[in-house]
Protein backbone atom coordinates (compact mmCIF):
# COMPACT_ATOMS: atom_id res chain seq x y z
CA UNK A 1 0.00 0.00 0.00
CA UNK A 2 2.43 2.54 -1.08
CA UNK A 3 -0.36 5.53 -1.75
CA UNK A 4 -1.11 4.88 2.33
CA UNK A 5 2.27 4.91 3.32
CA UNK A 6 3.18 8.32 1.11
CA UNK A 7 -0.32 9.83 2.51
CA UNK A 8 1.04 9.04 5.79
CA UNK A 9 4.22 11.05 5.16
CA UNK A 10 2.82 13.85 3.76
CA UNK A 11 0.49 14.50 6.55
CA UNK A 12 3.29 14.38 8.90
CA UNK A 13 5.15 16.14 6.71
CA UNK A 14 3.06 19.09 7.04
CA UNK A 15 3.11 19.18 11.04
CA UNK A 16 6.72 18.82 10.76
CA UNK A 17 6.96 22.61 8.78
CA UNK A 18 6.85 26.05 9.90
CA UNK A 19 4.14 27.16 7.04
CA UNK A 20 1.55 24.66 8.12
CA UNK A 21 1.74 25.92 11.57
CA UNK A 22 1.90 29.30 10.93
CA UNK A 23 -1.05 28.86 8.10
CA UNK A 24 -2.86 27.19 10.73
CA UNK A 25 -2.52 29.76 13.34
CA UNK A 26 -3.84 32.48 10.92
CA UNK A 27 -6.76 30.26 10.03
CA UNK A 28 -7.89 29.80 13.22
CA UNK A 29 -7.72 33.23 14.30
CA UNK A 30 -9.24 34.77 11.21
CA UNK A 31 -12.08 32.25 11.34
CA UNK A 32 -12.57 32.67 15.06
CA UNK A 33 -12.88 36.64 14.86
CA UNK A 34 -14.80 36.53 11.66
CA UNK A 35 -17.08 34.03 13.78
CA UNK A 36 -17.13 36.34 16.57
CA UNK A 37 -18.05 39.59 14.46
CA UNK A 38 -21.04 37.77 12.48
CA UNK A 39 -22.50 36.34 16.28
CA UNK A 40 -22.43 39.90 17.53
CA UNK A 41 -23.83 41.56 14.51
CA UNK A 42 -26.66 38.55 14.44
CA UNK A 43 -27.93 38.91 17.90
CA UNK A 44 -27.57 42.69 18.25
CA UNK A 45 -29.65 43.12 15.14
CA UNK A 46 -31.69 40.06 16.23
CA UNK A 47 -31.77 39.22 12.65
CA UNK A 48 -33.40 35.76 11.80
CA UNK A 49 -33.38 35.62 8.27
CA UNK A 50 -30.36 33.43 7.59
CA UNK A 51 -28.22 31.17 9.96
CA UNK A 52 -24.77 31.90 11.35
CA UNK A 53 -23.30 28.87 8.94
CA UNK A 54 -25.09 30.31 6.00
CA UNK A 55 -23.77 34.01 6.40
CA UNK A 56 -19.87 32.64 7.48
CA UNK A 57 -19.83 30.86 4.36
CA UNK A 58 -20.96 33.44 1.65
CA UNK A 59 -19.46 36.34 3.45
CA UNK A 60 -16.71 37.68 0.94
CA UNK A 61 -13.56 37.20 3.62
CA UNK A 62 -14.21 33.62 4.05
CA UNK A 63 -12.93 33.12 0.01
CA UNK A 64 -9.91 35.73 1.03
CA UNK A 65 -8.86 33.45 3.79
CA UNK A 66 -9.48 30.13 1.48
CA UNK A 67 -7.62 31.57 -1.62
CA UNK A 68 -5.13 32.61 0.06
CA UNK A 69 -4.47 29.20 2.43
CA UNK A 70 -4.26 26.66 -0.69
CA UNK A 71 -0.83 28.32 -2.09
CA UNK A 72 0.55 28.34 0.84
CA UNK A 73 0.12 24.98 1.59
CA UNK A 74 0.52 23.64 -2.02
CA UNK A 75 3.26 25.12 -2.83
CA UNK A 76 5.95 22.74 -1.35
CA UNK A 77 4.01 19.33 -2.30
CA UNK A 78 6.04 18.80 -5.15
CA UNK A 79 8.91 21.97 -5.60
CA UNK A 80 10.43 20.49 -2.63
CA UNK A 81 11.18 17.60 -3.45
CA UNK A 82 12.38 18.27 -6.81
CA UNK A 83 14.90 21.52 -4.85
CA UNK A 84 16.33 18.28 -2.42
CA UNK A 85 16.22 16.10 -4.51
CA UNK A 86 14.06 13.96 -2.80
CA UNK A 87 12.44 12.94 -5.91
CA UNK A 88 14.99 10.68 -7.11
CA UNK A 89 14.96 8.59 -4.10
CA UNK A 90 11.14 8.70 -4.30
CA UNK A 91 10.87 7.48 -7.92
CA UNK A 92 13.57 4.98 -7.44
CA UNK A 93 11.67 3.26 -4.60
CA UNK A 94 8.92 0.40 -6.20
CA UNK A 95 6.27 3.25 -6.27
CA UNK A 96 4.09 4.39 -9.11
CA UNK A 97 3.41 7.97 -9.67
CA UNK A 98 0.31 7.56 -9.51
CA UNK A 99 0.45 6.81 -5.73
CA UNK A 100 2.80 9.98 -5.24
CA UNK A 101 0.38 12.03 -7.21
CA UNK A 102 -2.62 10.95 -4.88
CA UNK A 103 -0.83 10.75 -1.54
CA UNK A 104 0.28 14.49 -2.03
CA UNK A 105 -3.18 15.53 -2.83
CA UNK A 106 -5.10 13.82 -0.36
CA UNK A 107 -2.03 14.88 1.97
CA UNK A 108 -2.62 18.75 0.93
CA UNK A 109 -6.12 18.00 1.03
CA UNK A 110 -6.55 17.22 4.62
CA UNK A 111 -4.35 19.56 6.07
CA UNK A 112 -6.98 22.07 4.03
CA UNK A 113 -9.66 20.36 5.55
CA UNK A 114 -7.90 20.45 9.26
CA UNK A 115 -7.53 24.32 8.76
CA UNK A 116 -11.37 25.05 8.34
CA UNK A 117 -11.76 22.83 11.85
CA UNK A 118 -12.03 26.07 14.24
CA UNK A 119 -15.24 27.28 12.11
CA UNK A 120 -16.83 23.96 12.89
CA UNK A 121 -15.74 23.82 16.81
CA UNK A 122 -17.04 27.20 16.89
CA UNK A 123 -20.53 26.54 15.43
CA UNK A 124 -20.68 23.46 17.65
CA UNK A 125 -19.58 25.37 20.24
CA UNK A 126 -22.65 27.86 19.76
CA UNK A 127 -24.90 25.01 19.51
CA UNK A 128 -23.75 23.62 22.83
CA UNK A 129 -23.73 27.02 24.99
CA UNK A 130 -27.36 28.42 23.12
CA UNK A 131 -29.97 28.70 24.98
CA UNK A 132 -33.04 27.80 23.57
CA UNK A 133 -30.51 26.03 21.41
CA UNK A 134 -31.52 26.58 17.98
CA UNK A 135 -32.59 23.82 15.33
CA UNK A 136 -29.82 21.96 13.53
CA UNK A 137 -30.08 21.84 9.72
CA UNK A 138 -27.96 18.07 9.05
CA UNK A 139 -28.48 18.37 5.75
CA UNK A 140 -27.45 22.10 5.27
CA UNK A 141 -24.27 21.31 7.69
CA UNK A 142 -23.67 17.51 5.77
CA UNK A 143 -23.88 19.46 2.18
CA UNK A 144 -21.73 22.44 3.42
CA UNK A 145 -18.78 20.10 4.51
CA UNK A 146 -19.52 17.78 1.32
CA UNK A 147 -18.91 20.71 -0.61
CA UNK A 148 -16.47 22.50 0.73
CA UNK A 149 -13.86 19.04 0.40
CA UNK A 150 -14.93 18.87 -3.29
CA UNK A 151 -14.35 22.92 -3.77
CA UNK A 152 -11.18 21.94 -1.69
CA UNK A 153 -10.25 19.30 -3.92
CA UNK A 154 -10.46 21.37 -6.63
CA UNK A 155 -8.57 24.43 -5.51
CA UNK A 156 -5.50 21.92 -3.67
CA UNK A 157 -5.14 20.04 -7.64
CA UNK A 158 -4.50 23.17 -8.98
CA UNK A 159 -1.72 23.64 -6.02
CA UNK A 160 -0.62 20.21 -6.76
CA UNK A 161 -0.37 20.76 -10.41
CA UNK A 162 1.50 24.39 -10.15
CA UNK A 163 3.90 22.81 -7.59
CA UNK A 164 4.94 19.91 -9.87
CA UNK A 165 5.94 22.38 -13.09
CA UNK A 166 8.44 24.02 -11.24
CA UNK A 167 11.31 23.52 -8.15
CA UNK A 168 11.29 27.04 -6.61
CA UNK A 169 8.23 27.46 -4.09
CA UNK A 170 7.46 30.88 -4.78
CA UNK A 171 6.81 30.65 -8.37
CA UNK A 172 4.69 27.57 -7.51
CA UNK A 173 2.61 29.82 -4.97
CA UNK A 174 1.97 32.87 -7.13
CA UNK A 175 1.04 30.29 -10.91
CA UNK A 176 -1.47 28.47 -7.91
CA UNK A 177 -2.73 32.06 -6.90
CA UNK A 178 -3.82 33.17 -10.11
CA UNK A 179 -5.05 30.00 -11.19
CA UNK A 180 -7.16 29.57 -8.21
CA UNK A 181 -8.25 33.12 -8.57
CA UNK A 182 -8.86 32.62 -12.30
CA UNK A 183 -10.83 30.09 -11.37
CA UNK A 184 -12.73 32.04 -8.43
CA UNK A 185 -12.99 34.90 -10.71
CA UNK A 186 -15.27 33.66 -13.67
CA UNK A 187 -18.33 34.18 -10.35
CA UNK A 188 -17.42 37.74 -10.66
CA UNK A 189 -18.47 37.82 -13.21
CA UNK A 190 -22.22 37.73 -12.08
CA UNK A 191 -21.96 41.22 -10.78
CA UNK A 192 -21.01 42.81 -14.69
CA UNK A 193 -23.95 44.59 -16.21
CA UNK A 194 -24.91 43.59 -19.58
CA UNK A 195 -23.46 40.20 -19.28
CA UNK A 196 -25.18 37.43 -21.74
CA UNK A 197 -27.89 35.51 -20.20
CA UNK A 198 -26.50 32.55 -21.42
CA UNK A 199 -23.15 33.01 -20.43
CA UNK A 200 -24.78 33.63 -16.88
CA UNK A 201 -26.37 30.29 -16.69
CA UNK A 202 -22.92 28.95 -17.98
CA UNK A 203 -21.11 30.53 -15.53
CA UNK A 204 -23.44 29.32 -12.73
CA UNK A 205 -21.92 26.16 -13.55
CA UNK A 206 -18.91 26.41 -12.28
CA UNK A 207 -19.24 29.13 -10.31
CA UNK A 208 -17.89 28.14 -6.81
CA UNK A 209 -19.61 30.58 -4.95
CA UNK A 210 -22.96 29.98 -6.13
CA UNK A 211 -22.56 25.88 -5.25
CA UNK A 212 -21.68 26.58 -1.57
CA UNK A 213 -24.64 29.25 -1.83
CA UNK A 214 -26.66 26.54 -2.80
CA UNK A 215 -25.49 24.06 -0.32
CA UNK A 216 -25.70 26.72 2.66
CA UNK A 217 -29.16 26.64 2.18
CA UNK A 218 -29.22 22.67 1.45
CA UNK A 219 -30.32 22.49 -1.81
CA UNK A 220 -28.67 19.15 -3.91
CA UNK A 221 -26.96 19.57 -6.96
CA UNK A 222 -25.30 16.57 -8.40
CA UNK A 223 -24.03 19.10 -11.22
CA UNK A 224 -21.38 20.79 -9.16
CA UNK A 225 -20.49 16.97 -7.80
CA UNK A 226 -19.86 16.05 -11.53
CA UNK A 227 -18.16 19.18 -12.02
CA UNK A 228 -15.49 18.92 -9.14
CA UNK A 229 -15.08 15.00 -9.24
CA UNK A 230 -14.37 15.45 -13.18
CA UNK A 231 -11.75 18.75 -13.07
CA UNK A 232 -10.14 17.45 -10.44
CA UNK A 233 -9.67 13.75 -11.50
CA UNK A 234 -8.75 16.03 -15.01
CA UNK A 235 -5.98 18.46 -13.33
CA UNK A 236 -4.37 15.11 -11.25
CA UNK A 237 -4.27 13.12 -14.01
CA UNK A 238 -2.14 16.17 -16.11
CA UNK A 239 -0.14 16.50 -12.86
CA UNK A 240 0.81 12.91 -13.82
CA UNK A 241 1.96 13.46 -17.36
CA UNK A 242 3.88 16.18 -16.15
CA UNK A 243 5.97 14.69 -13.64
CA UNK A 244 6.34 11.86 -15.72
CA UNK A 245 8.08 14.54 -18.48
CA UNK A 246 10.16 15.95 -15.95
CA UNK A 247 11.48 12.02 -15.62
CA UNK A 248 12.21 12.17 -19.16
CA UNK A 249 13.95 15.33 -19.57
CA UNK A 250 16.40 14.19 -16.95
CA UNK B 1 22.78 -9.98 -13.48
CA UNK B 2 22.63 -6.85 -15.10
CA UNK B 3 22.47 -6.87 -19.31
CA UNK B 4 23.30 -3.50 -21.16
CA UNK B 5 23.14 -3.58 -24.86
CA UNK B 6 23.43 -0.60 -26.87
CA UNK B 7 22.45 1.92 -24.15
CA UNK B 8 21.96 5.61 -25.44
CA UNK B 9 20.93 9.07 -23.23
CA UNK B 10 20.52 12.05 -24.60
CA UNK B 11 19.53 15.10 -22.69
CA UNK B 12 17.84 17.56 -24.98
CA UNK B 13 20.19 16.84 -28.13
CA UNK B 14 23.50 16.73 -25.58
CA UNK B 15 24.62 13.00 -26.26
CA UNK B 16 25.56 11.60 -22.46
CA UNK B 17 25.62 8.20 -22.98
CA UNK B 18 26.52 6.63 -26.65
CA UNK B 19 25.35 3.19 -27.22
CA UNK B 20 27.02 1.46 -24.65
CA UNK B 21 27.27 -2.23 -23.96
CA UNK B 22 28.38 -3.89 -20.53
CA UNK B 23 27.62 -6.55 -18.04
CA UNK B 24 27.71 -7.42 -14.13
CA UNK B 25 27.27 -11.05 -13.14
CA UNK B 26 26.11 -11.96 -9.81
CA UNK B 27 28.44 -11.68 -6.87
CA UNK B 28 30.77 -8.84 -9.06
CA UNK B 29 31.62 -5.98 -7.50
CA UNK B 30 32.25 -3.41 -10.43
CA UNK B 31 33.54 -0.11 -10.38
CA UNK B 32 32.33 2.47 -12.51
CA UNK B 33 35.45 4.88 -13.56
CA UNK B 34 35.14 8.09 -15.63
CA UNK B 35 36.12 11.77 -14.66
CA UNK B 36 32.97 14.33 -13.89
CA UNK B 37 30.52 14.12 -16.94
CA UNK B 38 31.11 11.07 -18.36
CA UNK B 39 28.15 9.36 -18.02
CA UNK B 40 28.36 7.57 -14.82
CA UNK B 41 26.04 9.07 -12.75
CA UNK B 42 23.66 9.16 -16.21
CA UNK B 43 23.95 5.24 -17.04
CA UNK B 44 23.45 4.41 -13.08
CA UNK B 45 19.86 7.03 -13.37
CA UNK B 46 18.95 4.67 -15.93
CA UNK B 47 19.76 1.41 -14.37
CA UNK B 48 17.74 2.76 -11.22
CA UNK B 49 14.77 3.56 -13.24
CA UNK B 50 14.88 6.66 -12.61
CA UNK B 51 15.21 7.79 -16.21
CA UNK B 52 14.44 6.44 -19.57
CA UNK B 53 16.95 5.30 -21.86
CA UNK B 54 16.79 6.83 -25.26
CA UNK B 55 17.71 4.16 -26.74
CA UNK B 56 19.01 0.22 -26.19
CA UNK B 57 17.68 -2.71 -24.07
CA UNK B 58 18.66 -2.91 -20.64
CA UNK B 59 17.90 -6.13 -18.30
CA UNK B 60 18.43 -6.28 -14.90
CA UNK B 61 17.64 -9.94 -12.95
CA UNK B 62 15.80 -10.51 -16.02
CA UNK B 63 13.41 -8.36 -15.55
CA UNK B 64 13.60 -5.00 -18.30
CA UNK B 65 14.09 -1.25 -16.97
CA UNK B 66 11.49 0.30 -19.03
CA UNK B 67 8.39 -2.40 -19.09
CA UNK B 68 9.15 -4.31 -15.99
CA UNK B 69 10.37 -1.06 -13.91
CA UNK B 70 8.64 -1.59 -10.66
CA UNK B 71 10.50 -5.23 -11.05
CA UNK B 72 13.47 -4.07 -11.30
CA UNK B 73 13.12 -1.35 -8.70
CA UNK B 74 11.69 -3.95 -6.13
CA UNK B 75 15.16 -5.71 -6.53
CA UNK B 76 17.40 -2.47 -6.52
CA UNK B 77 19.19 -0.69 -3.84
CA UNK B 78 20.26 2.66 -5.19
CA UNK B 79 22.31 5.35 -3.32
CA UNK B 80 22.16 8.49 -5.63
CA UNK B 81 24.93 10.39 -5.38
CA UNK B 82 24.27 13.64 -2.75
CA UNK B 83 22.58 11.19 -0.91
CA UNK B 84 18.97 13.39 -1.04
CA UNK B 85 17.51 12.36 2.08
CA UNK B 86 14.10 14.14 4.42
CA UNK B 87 16.03 16.16 7.05
CA UNK B 88 13.00 16.68 8.86
CA UNK B 89 12.81 13.02 9.73
CA UNK B 90 14.22 10.95 12.33
CA UNK B 91 16.55 7.91 11.15
CA UNK B 92 14.52 5.51 12.69
CA UNK B 93 11.25 6.65 10.71
CA UNK B 94 12.77 7.50 7.65
CA UNK B 95 14.41 3.69 7.35
CA UNK B 96 10.85 2.31 8.15
CA UNK B 97 9.20 4.69 6.25
CA UNK B 98 11.59 3.23 3.29
CA UNK B 99 10.88 -0.25 4.15
CA UNK B 100 6.91 0.22 3.68
CA UNK B 101 7.78 1.61 0.62
CA UNK B 102 10.24 -0.93 -0.75
CA UNK B 103 7.16 -3.31 0.21
CA UNK B 104 8.54 -5.01 3.27
CA UNK B 105 6.24 -6.95 5.48
CA UNK B 106 4.93 -5.47 8.17
CA UNK B 107 6.39 -8.29 10.47
CA UNK B 108 9.97 -7.78 8.96
CA UNK B 109 10.18 -4.24 8.81
CA UNK B 110 11.11 -3.94 12.87
CA UNK B 111 14.00 -6.74 11.98
CA UNK B 112 15.57 -5.13 8.87
CA UNK B 113 15.56 -1.56 10.06
CA UNK B 114 17.43 -2.99 13.30
CA UNK B 115 20.01 -5.09 10.75
CA UNK B 116 20.77 -2.94 8.85
CA UNK B 117 21.49 -0.41 11.29
CA UNK B 118 23.57 -2.65 12.98
CA UNK B 119 25.69 -2.54 9.52
CA UNK B 120 26.18 0.86 8.58
CA UNK B 121 26.89 1.95 12.61
CA UNK B 122 23.51 4.20 13.21
CA UNK B 123 22.62 2.80 16.24
CA UNK B 124 23.89 5.76 17.96
CA UNK B 125 21.91 8.41 15.71
CA UNK B 126 18.49 6.30 15.60
CA UNK B 127 16.96 8.97 17.02
CA UNK B 128 17.88 11.82 15.68
CA UNK B 129 16.83 14.30 12.70
CA UNK B 130 18.52 13.48 9.84
CA UNK B 131 18.83 17.36 9.20
CA UNK B 132 21.52 17.04 12.15
CA UNK B 133 23.66 14.55 10.94
CA UNK B 134 26.91 14.97 9.73
CA UNK B 135 27.86 13.91 6.00
CA UNK B 136 29.27 11.08 6.87
CA UNK B 137 26.49 9.68 8.84
CA UNK B 138 23.99 10.50 6.10
CA UNK B 139 25.67 8.36 3.84
CA UNK B 140 25.58 5.79 5.84
CA UNK B 141 21.92 6.38 6.32
CA UNK B 142 21.36 6.28 2.16
CA UNK B 143 23.48 3.00 2.30
CA UNK B 144 20.99 1.80 5.21
CA UNK B 145 18.49 2.74 3.14
CA UNK B 146 19.75 1.17 -0.28
CA UNK B 147 20.10 -1.93 1.76
CA UNK B 148 16.80 -1.94 4.28
CA UNK B 149 14.69 -4.50 1.60
CA UNK B 150 18.17 -6.79 1.36
CA UNK B 151 18.39 -6.51 -2.59
CA UNK B 152 19.93 -8.70 -4.55
CA UNK B 153 21.94 -5.28 -6.69
CA UNK B 154 23.52 -2.31 -5.31
CA UNK B 155 23.41 0.81 -7.30
CA UNK B 156 25.93 3.00 -5.38
CA UNK B 157 26.79 6.46 -7.03
CA UNK B 158 29.93 7.79 -5.60
CA UNK B 159 29.14 6.65 -1.95
CA UNK B 160 32.62 8.10 -0.62
CA UNK B 161 32.19 11.14 -1.94
CA UNK B 162 32.68 14.16 0.92
CA UNK B 163 33.92 11.31 3.18
CA UNK B 164 37.46 12.06 5.41
CA UNK B 165 39.85 8.85 4.93
CA UNK B 166 38.20 7.37 8.34
CA UNK B 167 34.82 7.02 7.21
CA UNK B 168 36.38 5.88 3.48
CA UNK B 169 37.74 3.32 4.77
CA UNK B 170 35.02 2.30 7.09
CA UNK B 171 32.46 2.53 4.07
CA UNK B 172 34.95 0.66 1.68
CA UNK B 173 35.13 -2.29 3.76
CA UNK B 174 31.17 -2.43 4.30
CA UNK B 175 31.00 -2.94 0.32
CA UNK B 176 33.57 -5.71 0.16
CA UNK B 177 31.94 -7.40 3.18
CA UNK B 178 28.58 -6.46 1.22
CA UNK B 179 29.96 -8.24 -2.10
CA UNK B 180 30.10 -11.41 -0.41
CA UNK B 181 26.39 -11.30 -0.46
CA UNK B 182 25.29 -8.55 -2.53
CA UNK B 183 26.09 -7.75 -6.83
CA UNK B 184 27.38 -4.38 -6.42
CA UNK B 185 28.09 -1.75 -8.81
CA UNK B 186 29.53 1.39 -7.84
CA UNK B 187 31.00 4.29 -9.62
CA UNK B 188 33.70 6.70 -7.78
CA UNK B 189 36.30 8.55 -8.52
CA UNK B 190 38.88 7.31 -5.76
CA UNK B 191 41.00 4.79 -7.57
CA UNK B 192 42.71 3.08 -4.28
CA UNK B 193 39.16 2.21 -3.66
CA UNK B 194 38.88 0.36 -6.84
CA UNK B 195 41.74 -0.92 -6.85
CA UNK B 196 41.22 -2.34 -3.09
CA UNK B 197 37.56 -3.47 -3.73
CA UNK B 198 36.37 -4.09 -7.14
CA UNK B 199 37.29 -7.14 -9.04
CA UNK B 200 36.19 -5.75 -12.36
CA UNK B 201 36.19 -1.79 -13.46
CA UNK B 202 34.54 -0.08 -16.20
CA UNK B 203 36.03 2.77 -17.50
CA UNK B 204 34.02 5.58 -19.07
CA UNK B 205 34.87 8.94 -21.18
CA UNK B 206 32.15 11.06 -22.61
CA UNK B 207 29.49 8.57 -23.05
CA UNK B 208 31.95 5.51 -24.43
CA UNK B 209 33.07 2.78 -22.65
CA UNK B 210 36.92 2.88 -23.03
CA UNK B 211 38.20 0.30 -21.02
CA UNK B 212 36.69 -3.18 -19.44
CA UNK B 213 39.20 -5.18 -17.23
CA UNK B 214 40.25 -6.33 -13.98
CA UNK B 215 42.22 -3.38 -12.35
CA UNK B 216 45.65 -5.72 -12.28
CA UNK B 217 45.27 -5.95 -16.32
CA UNK B 218 44.45 -2.09 -16.82
CA UNK B 219 47.96 -0.91 -15.23
CA UNK B 220 49.21 -3.35 -17.27
CA UNK B 221 47.46 -1.05 -20.69
CA UNK B 222 50.23 1.82 -19.31
CA UNK B 223 52.68 1.77 -21.12
CA UNK B 224 54.93 -1.33 -19.73
CA UNK B 225 52.41 -1.44 -17.34
CA UNK B 226 55.01 0.03 -15.34
CA UNK B 227 59.11 1.12 -15.22
CA UNK B 228 62.34 0.42 -14.20
CA UNK B 229 64.09 3.11 -12.76
CA UNK B 230 67.91 3.29 -13.10
CA UNK B 231 70.72 5.58 -11.67
CA UNK B 232 74.30 5.07 -13.22
CA UNK B 233 77.46 6.90 -13.37
CA UNK B 234 77.97 7.06 -17.23
CA UNK B 235 77.25 8.94 -20.58
CA UNK B 236 73.42 9.70 -21.60
CA UNK B 237 73.84 8.58 -24.75
CA UNK B 238 76.05 5.18 -24.00
CA UNK B 239 73.67 3.86 -20.98
CA UNK B 240 70.78 4.62 -23.67
CA UNK B 241 71.98 3.10 -26.58
CA UNK B 242 73.32 -0.13 -24.47
CA UNK B 243 69.85 -0.62 -22.59
CA UNK B 244 68.00 -0.15 -25.74
CA UNK B 245 69.92 -2.97 -27.71
CA UNK B 246 68.61 -5.41 -24.94
CA UNK B 247 65.60 -7.44 -25.92
CA UNK B 248 61.91 -6.38 -24.40
CA UNK B 249 62.81 -2.95 -24.40
CA UNK B 250 60.57 -0.58 -25.84
CA UNK B 251 61.86 2.76 -24.91
CA UNK B 252 64.55 4.55 -22.23
CA UNK B 253 64.41 8.03 -21.25
CA UNK B 254 66.44 10.38 -19.35
CA UNK B 255 65.20 12.33 -16.47
CA UNK B 256 66.51 15.31 -15.74
CA UNK B 257 68.34 17.16 -14.21
CA UNK B 258 71.07 14.27 -13.84
CA UNK B 259 73.39 15.03 -10.92
CA UNK B 260 77.20 15.89 -12.42
CA UNK B 261 78.09 12.61 -14.27
CA UNK B 262 74.83 10.47 -12.71
CA UNK B 263 72.30 9.98 -15.31
CA UNK B 264 69.19 9.30 -14.13
CA UNK B 265 66.87 7.03 -16.38
CA UNK B 266 63.59 5.58 -16.84
CA UNK B 267 63.60 2.24 -19.13
CA UNK B 268 60.11 1.01 -20.49
CA UNK B 269 59.72 -2.38 -21.45
CA UNK B 270 56.97 -4.75 -23.03
CA UNK B 271 54.16 -5.27 -20.74
CA UNK B 272 54.39 -7.76 -18.02
CA UNK B 273 58.49 -8.84 -18.55
CA UNK B 274 60.85 -8.18 -16.02
CA UNK B 275 64.12 -7.03 -16.94
CA UNK B 276 65.60 -5.96 -14.25
CA UNK B 277 68.11 -9.08 -14.70
CA UNK B 278 69.05 -7.88 -17.97
CA UNK B 279 69.88 -4.60 -17.11
CA UNK B 280 71.97 -5.42 -14.28
CA UNK B 281 73.68 -7.68 -16.84
CA UNK B 282 74.57 -4.48 -18.89
CA UNK B 283 75.45 -2.57 -15.92
CA UNK B 284 77.94 -4.88 -14.79
CA UNK B 285 79.34 -5.92 -18.17
CA UNK B 286 79.95 -2.08 -18.38
CA UNK B 287 81.15 -1.37 -15.41
CA UNK B 288 79.21 1.35 -14.47
CA UNK B 289 78.37 2.84 -10.74
CA UNK B 290 75.33 2.07 -10.13
CA UNK B 291 73.19 4.15 -7.74
CA UNK B 292 69.56 2.85 -7.83
CA UNK B 293 67.61 0.03 -9.74
CA UNK B 294 64.09 -0.23 -8.91
CA UNK B 295 60.82 -1.06 -10.45
CA UNK B 296 57.73 1.73 -10.44
CA UNK B 297 54.72 0.12 -10.49
CA UNK B 298 51.97 1.54 -13.06
CA UNK B 299 49.31 2.73 -10.97
CA UNK B 300 45.72 2.59 -11.79
CA UNK B 301 45.55 6.54 -11.91
CA UNK B 302 48.29 6.43 -14.80
CA UNK B 303 45.73 3.98 -16.43
CA UNK B 304 42.49 6.56 -15.76
CA UNK B 305 44.56 9.55 -17.78
CA UNK B 306 45.56 7.80 -20.34
CA UNK B 307 42.63 5.71 -21.10
CA UNK B 308 40.90 9.48 -20.88
CA UNK B 309 42.54 11.83 -21.99
CA UNK B 310 42.55 12.86 -25.56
Amino acid sequence: MAFWTLYKRELNGYFQSAVAYVVLFGSAIAQGIQFGFIVTAVTSENYKDQSILQIFFTWPLFWLLLLVQVPLITMRVFSEEFKLGTIEMLLTAPVREWDVVLAKFFGALSFFLILWLPIALDLTALQLFSNPAPPVYWSQIGLTALTITLLGGFYVSLGVFTSVLTKNQIIAAVLCFALVFAAFGVSLLRWIQHVDANLLAWVSYVSTPEHLQNAVLGIFDTRPIVFYVTVTAFILMLTKSILEGRRLQG
Amino acid sequence: MIEVENLSKTYSGFRAVQGISFHVKKGEIVGFLGPNGAGKSTTMKVLAGYLPPTDGKIRIAGFDVVTDSIEVRKRIGYMPENVPLYTDMRVNEFLRFRAELKKVTRRKIKDRVEAVKQLCSLKDVENKIIGTLSKGFRQRVGLADALVHDPDLLILDEPTIGLDPNQIRAVRDLIKDLGRKHTILLSTHILSEVELTCARVLVINRGKIEASDTPANLTKLVRGGGSIVLEVKAAGADVVSKIKALPDIEDVEILLPGEGEWTHAKIFAKPGIDVRENVYGVVRQANWPLRELSRVKATLEEAFVELTQD
